[in-house]
């Protein structure tokens, strides 16, 4: 054991040298996600893309997984998981593409960064007029006046995916009105809640990631 | 609850003005300055100014039959105006003067940025022109000069009537005003109109002897004669008087001195204005020939430095830069710093294609066009009726906002797929996502930049343009290789002066001196090492390294790589740009390995892009020359065998190194007994100390006075020790996995 | 010799006396004495003050002269000066740590205020300490105390109000002995519980854990609700899962949480099926009570009806849609 503590010291100066000192005494470093985060995060992913989540743990093309960092769930394969864990916690901002975090309740948020794995998988879809595109992209609700056409079958609290009519999509939000419900309300009424879209790169750059 | 705070060491109260004296601006002595806008009329100045125009209006009208029915009516409309001319009258004409000084103040820098032709046309003008400015003086003077002699300024306004017909619009205003003022004093018609018919032909004759004089000047001028310093001061002393003589004489003899004035910033433009410059440079294509007796090159050219920066207003230092950069072409280079570059877009290929996008922008109303030829993803926006960073196309990452030349690195570096890259100044991700792009978003892109808040930039516009193989990070690049350093190609785009980019940032002609420069190149060259340590030379694929600046100063760019070409195993290979110049190998003071010429050279005068430079290397050994003896000795501690091994690396290297450093250095030099004689040269040839150290692998000497420098690298070559082995994960990995387990 | 030995005293008191008051090193006007130490000069430029000389003669000079030639020996014996470093005897104190308070206040930014020690007392009509004897405004001495609204009348206000008091400072104290174990490293002794005026769920579900753990068995025996959740505050900490383990038992975990979540989502739209049991209902009885006629309109979406078209919401053509609902 004696003979042992130098090199110890050597490595954990070494250690010192290398990674900066946390304020909080904890290293941030990426992590998978518990057995209750999956749990949170697959239920609301599944809000919007359904069973279709098997795809993205499920790949043919490669082994991709889920970790999360400072609070953040990031979507990256193996091998920038790999090399990626070289950079250390507090100067690693993002690595492969950001679903969205956690928030200090334990609830999940997704960001509009996931928009490019949910579009290809929805299930449920709005198509919006040109006229309530940019109100849309500004962070508004979508009124009945707006909405173009509407996914059939969509239940009230469904997650939808926002597109325009070139299908160029949005964004995403949570139906407020079941389809059926929409057709006979008036044309003031939210038909869609606003949760995400890529008006935010812009107006929340600093907090997006 | 809330955010909390950064904890700091010393926390003090703060001092200083409080939130609510931030608010209020700054006092601003409007009045003081005299630089008041378009003065805001109250709420019966308008009323007034509305009933005038009417008035006017109908006058026009009035004007128009009265032609058919001689004056009768012009009687009844005086009335009404008596009522409230006398102050709104007074107070246009406050205001019409104020408009005209300003307007005064714009034909001085008008005069100071006009290009040779079109002063000299102006000079062909100035008949037109002077008669203009009398007319301003009149106008200035009128308000001052009223009460005190109405009959002088009946006068004046009468020869402005009489001037009338080549004035501008204003000035029409104007006249119809003074028209009316006119028919006040039809009584004395008679005698003003003789008194004009006098002013009138007394002006005519001033002109023409302005006009003749002017002639003079020009011959005289015709041979180009240097102002000696005497000379300049004293011009500048006397432009002050005559202006200050000018704004006391405006008063008395406005036309006369209105005549001189003119000739006076005739006379000042052909020192400081294009005329000077282009007849120094007609003197210095043929020196010899047309030189003045007794004058040095070196007073020319320090002339015309002084005359370029009070043209464009840069300082000094730059100008004498850009001077040595291009003694021919410096008129474009400036020229084309002033005119912003044609606004391009790169298509993202990761969501969609160039001719899907142009239509679609062409809808938005956007007018685009495909760039040069080079490029298969560049678009140039000709004008735009929306927002080009606001699109629906733009916030779904279709195409990215980026200049022409910012492709050009990238595509020098040519990245494949599958492999493992890293932006080392990556912020604001533009060149990263490029990259991205042209690998498909397979394999690994590590993009980082040392400054936090830009980090943020390059992840959102990451996530926007679709990227996932990203990682981004913000680490000093300094620091880069000790994080990871297996890449198989490498983008350094270093932070730089932005000498090239003028265009976009002005502040950089007055605010550059030298030591900004050479500090900008000790961190490109720190950087540059840095780069090169985190390539894999023994990467299949790869290990090249893309070094580009946005500045045309030969220190930030062919400087630094000649200094990693003598630091790092490295070699200059073809940029794969067919276009753009070739970098340079002799300039000034240095002389540079001839390999770089295969740098390339962008100027916005010559490929409508921003001032840029590319240079590709490629690693060829992960060895750093001067270092891996000592690593061995210190591995091999007191082993005999150590010592023949150095040699023969030592050996080896010279070899390399003679191979690398041009033909004529290597020409009939020994490789053992070259090493003294190179470093001398070097020493005279590089101005920078630190090259010269360990450019020569003199183990024993380096070893003895090892410095800061050295022991830096030390620390870096034990990775360097480490690398032989290929693909494999840095410590720091290793360690996570240990201990996580 | 008692006498002789009173008699040398007196003598030397009344020399002493004699010789006016020795004078001290220190001089009053040093500033306006210019010195020159290498010629051992001392000058003074000053105007002399023409009255005082007029009075008292030569002795103006020779007090000036004094003055001068104190400070300039003054300056002789000034020591230049320490070159060497001399050690500390003890270290230099360290910093005392900051209390928990002080590491809160400073993350959050909170500034100490000075508070001024005398305050206005109301009933006395004069400044007094804030705290400490005869304080200001000291509510233990009122010899009378309202009961307050809907208070119980039988409770002792005076020993409420002393409970209190005794309460606090026993919180000051076990504050600070907290906070000096903390600083020295060592365990700080869990105080349970201490009773809050607004329970808050965690206040419960601490409350819980702690009473799961008071038996003798350490709750190893205690019983458990069927489908209790494992409380959060068992003192341990959270141990993850290896950032790069085994991907693929990970992803088999995944997929599994998968199941389990789309379990949850429900393959039969209840809404929309008993919506169909109704409308069916409902146009069965119109059939039986109607006549063996059939309007126009009905047939086509009988038809569909008859057809079980899953996918249609209302059956019936799309014209006819909006219209029955109204």
């Amino acid at each position: 054991m004696r003979r042992a503590t130098p090199m110890v010291i050597i490595v954990l100066w070494l250690r010192g040298v290398r990674r900066p000192i946390f304020p909080c005494g904890q290293a941030k470093n990426m992590r998978p996600l518990t057995q209750e985060e999956t749990n949170t995060f697959f239920e609301k992913l599944s809000k919007y893309i359904g069973e279709n989540i098997k795809l993205l743990i499920d790949r043919q093309d490669g082994s991709y997984c889920f970790r999360l960092h400072k609070d953040r769930v990031y979507y990256m394969s193996e091998e920038q998981l790999k090399i990626g864990s070289s950079a250390a916690g507090d100067t690693l901002l993002s690595i492969g593409s950001c679903f969205g975090k956690f928030t200090k309740s334990g609830k999940f948020h997704l960001h509009v960064t996931a928009l490019d794995y949910l579009a290809p998988y929805a299930k449920h879809k709005v198509w919006l007029k040109p006229s309530a595109e940019q109100q849309f992209l500004y962070g508004h609700h979508i009124m009945k006046s707006g909405l173009g056409r509407l996914t059939e079958d969509t239940e009230q609290y469904q997650g939808v995916i926002v597109y325009n009519m070139n299908d160029l999509a949005l964004g995403f939000g949570v139906a407020a009105k079941s389809t059926l419900a929409c057709r006979n309300c008036d044309p003031m009424t939210i038909v869609v809640f606003h949760q995400a879209d890529t008006g935010q790169y812009i107006r929340d750059e600093d907090t997006l990631t | 609850m809330g955010r909390k705070r950064e904890i700091l060491e010393d926390d003090k109260p703060k001092k200083g003005p409080g939130r609510k004296t931030k608010k209020q601006p700054a006092p601003s002595f409007k009045a003081l300055l005299g630089d008041e806008g378009p003065k805001k009329l109250s709420h019966k100045q308008k009323q007034r100014q509305r009933k005038r125009e009417e008035k006017k209006a109908e006058k026009a009208s009035a004007g128009a039959k009265r032609k058919a029915t001689p004056t009768p009516n012009s009687r009844p409309s005086k009335k009404p105006k008596l009522l409230f001319d006398s102050d709104g009258d007074d107070d246009e004409n406050l205001r019409s003067s104020d408009s005209e000084e300003e307007e005064m103040q714009d034909e001085f820098s008008e005069d100071d940025v006009l290009s040779d032709s079109e002063s000299e046309a102006l000079e062909k003008e100035s008949g037109k022109k002077a008669k203009k400015n009398e007319k301003k003086a009149a106008n200035a003077a009128t308000p001052k000069a009223k009460k005190q002699q109405e009959k002088g300024n009946a006068k004046t306004r009468k020869q402005e009537k009489m001037a009338a017909p080549e004035s501008d619009d204003e000035e029409e205003d104007e006249k119809s005003d003074s028209d009316s003022d006119d028919e006040d004093e039809s009584d004395e018609e008679m005698d003003v109109e003789k008194a004009s018919k006098k002013l009138l032909k007394k002006q005519k004759q001033d002109e023409s002897l302005a006009q003749d004089e002017l002639m003079l000047n020009i011959k005289s001028q015709e041979k180009f004669t240097l102002p000696s310093g005497q000379e300049i001061e004293k011009e500048d002393i006397l432009d002050l008087v005559i202006l200050s003589e000018c704004s006391l004489l405006v008063l008395l003899f406005v036309t006369r001195v209105w005549g001189k004035r003119d000739r006076v910033v005739n006379a000042s433009n052909s020192r400081s204005g294009g005329r000077g410059i282009s007849h120094i440079r007609h003197i210095l294509a043929d020196f010899s020939e047309r030189r003045e007796e007794g004058r040095s090159r070196k007073e020319y050219l320090d002339q015309l430095c002084r005359d370029l920066c009070a043209r464009f207003n840069y300082n000094e230092f730059l100008m004498e830069r850009l001077l040595g950069l291009f003694p021919n072409e410096i008129m474009d280079f400036l020229e084309a710093n002033e005119y912003p570059r044609p606004v391009t877009i790169r298509t993202n290929t990761l969501k969609t294609r160039r001719r899907d996008l142009g239509p679609m922008l062409i809808d938005r109303g956007v007018n685009v066009e495909p760039m040069a030829r080079w490029s298969g993803v560049g678009l140039t926006v000709f004008d735009t009726k929306v927002p080009l960073g606001a699109t629906p196309e733009y916030l779904g990452g279709h195409y990215m906002l980026q200049g022409g030349a910012s492709f050009l690195p990238v595509m020098a570096l040519a990245p494949q797929e599958r492999e493992r890259v890293l932006d080392m100044c990556a912020a604001p991700g533009g060149k990263s996502s490029y990259i991205a792009a042209l690998m498909k978003n397979t394999g690994l892109l590590w993009s980082n930049d040392a400054n936090r808040e830009r980090c943020k930039a390059i992840v959102s516009n990451l996530h926007r343009l679709g990227v996932i193989n990203s990682l981004v990070t913000n680490y000093d690049g300094r620091a880069m290789k000790k994080v990871f350093h297996s890449f198989d190609r490498v983008l350094l785009d270093a932070p730089c002066s932005g000498t090239g980019v003028i265009s976009k940032d002005e502040a950089v002609k007055i605010n550059k001196d030298e030591k900004d420069i050479l500090r900008c190149s000790h961190l490109q060259k720190e950087l540059l090492l840095s780069a090169i340590d985190c390539c894999n030379a023994n990467s299949k694929t790869g290990g090249y390294i893309v070094y580009s600046t946005c500045s045309i100063m030969v220190e930030e760019n062919e400087w630094v790589i000649d200094y990693a070409l003598k630091k790092r195993n490295v070699k200059i290979v073809p940029c794969g740009l067919d276009f753009g110049k070739e970098g340079f190998v002799n300039f000034e003071q240095h002389r540079f390995h001839p390999s770089l010429r295969l740098t390339r050279r962008f100027y916005p005068h010559t490929h409508n892009l921003d001032g840029f430079f590319v240079a590709k290397l490629q690693k060829f050994s992960n060895k750093i020359p001067g270092e891996e003896n000592k690593t061995d000795q210190v591995e091999e501690n007191g082993e005999e065998s150590a010592k023949s091994e150095n040699k023969t690396d030592q050996a080896e290297e010279n070899g390399e190194d003679s191979a690398k450093s041009g033909d004529a250095e290597s020409k009939g030099k020994k490789a053992a007994n070259s090493d003294t004689k190179k470093q001398a040269k070097q020493k005279s040839t590089d101005k920078d100390s630190e090259t010269s150290k360990s450019s020569s692998p003199d183990k024993n000497k380096a070893k003895k006075n090892a410095t800061p420098d050295k022991k830096n690298f030390q620390s870096g070559k034990k990775v360097a020790g480490k690398l032989k082995k290929p693909g494999f994960l840095p410590k720091k990995g290793f360690k996570n996995k240990k201990k996580g387990n | 010799m008692a006498d002789e030995k009173q008699s040398l005293v007196d003598t030397v008191l009344s020399q002493t006396s004699n010789d006016q008051q020795l004078k001290t090193t220190n001089v009053e006007n040093e500033e306006l004495i210019e010195l020159d130490e290498g010629n051992l000069l001392a000058v003074n430029e000053n105007k002399i003050d023409t009255k005082g000389f007029k009075k008292r003669g030569e002795n103006v000079l020779l007090s000036l002269t004094r003055d001068a030639t104190q400070v300039l020996f003054n300056s002789l014996w000034k020591l230049p000066e320490s070159k060497t470093w001399l050690p500390r005897e003890k270290p230099v104190p360290k910093k005392k740590a900051p209390t928990k308070w002080e590491e809160y206040a400073k993350g959050k930014g909170i500034l100490n205020k000075k508070k001024s020690r005398m305050v206005w007392d109301e009933q006395s009509q004069q400044y007094k300490p804030r705290w400490g004897y005869n304080r200001a405004n000291d509510d233990t001495k009122d010899w009378v105390i309202e009961v307050p609204d809907n208070a119980d009348p039988y409770e002792d206000q005076f020993e409420k109000r002393k409970t209190a008091k005794k309460e606090r400072v026993a919180k000051n104290e076990l504050q600070r002995l907290r906070n000096i174990a903390r600083t020295q490293k060592k365990k700080v002794p869990g105080i349970g519980l201490a009773p809050t005026e607004q329970p808050s769920k965690d206040h419960l579900s601490k409350a819980l854990a702690v009473a799961h753990k008071s038996t003798a068995s350490i709750g190893k025996f205690t019983d458990r609700l069927p489908k209790e959740k494992p409380s959060k505050f068992t003192g341990k900490k959270r141990k993850f899962e290896p950032s790069i383990g085994n991907l693929g038992t990970e992803k088999e975990k995944q997929l599994k949480v998968l199941d389990s979540v789309s379990k949850k989502i429900p393959t039969i739209n209840v809404t929309k099926a008993a919506n169909r049991v109704l409308r069916q209902d409902e146009e069965k009885r119109a059939e039986d009570k109607k006549s063996k006629k059939t309007p126009k309109k009905m047939k086509g979406r009988k038809a569909t009806l008859g057809l079980g078209k899953p996918g249609r919401q209302g059956g019936g053509n799309k014209k006819t849609r909006g219209k029955r609902k109204r």
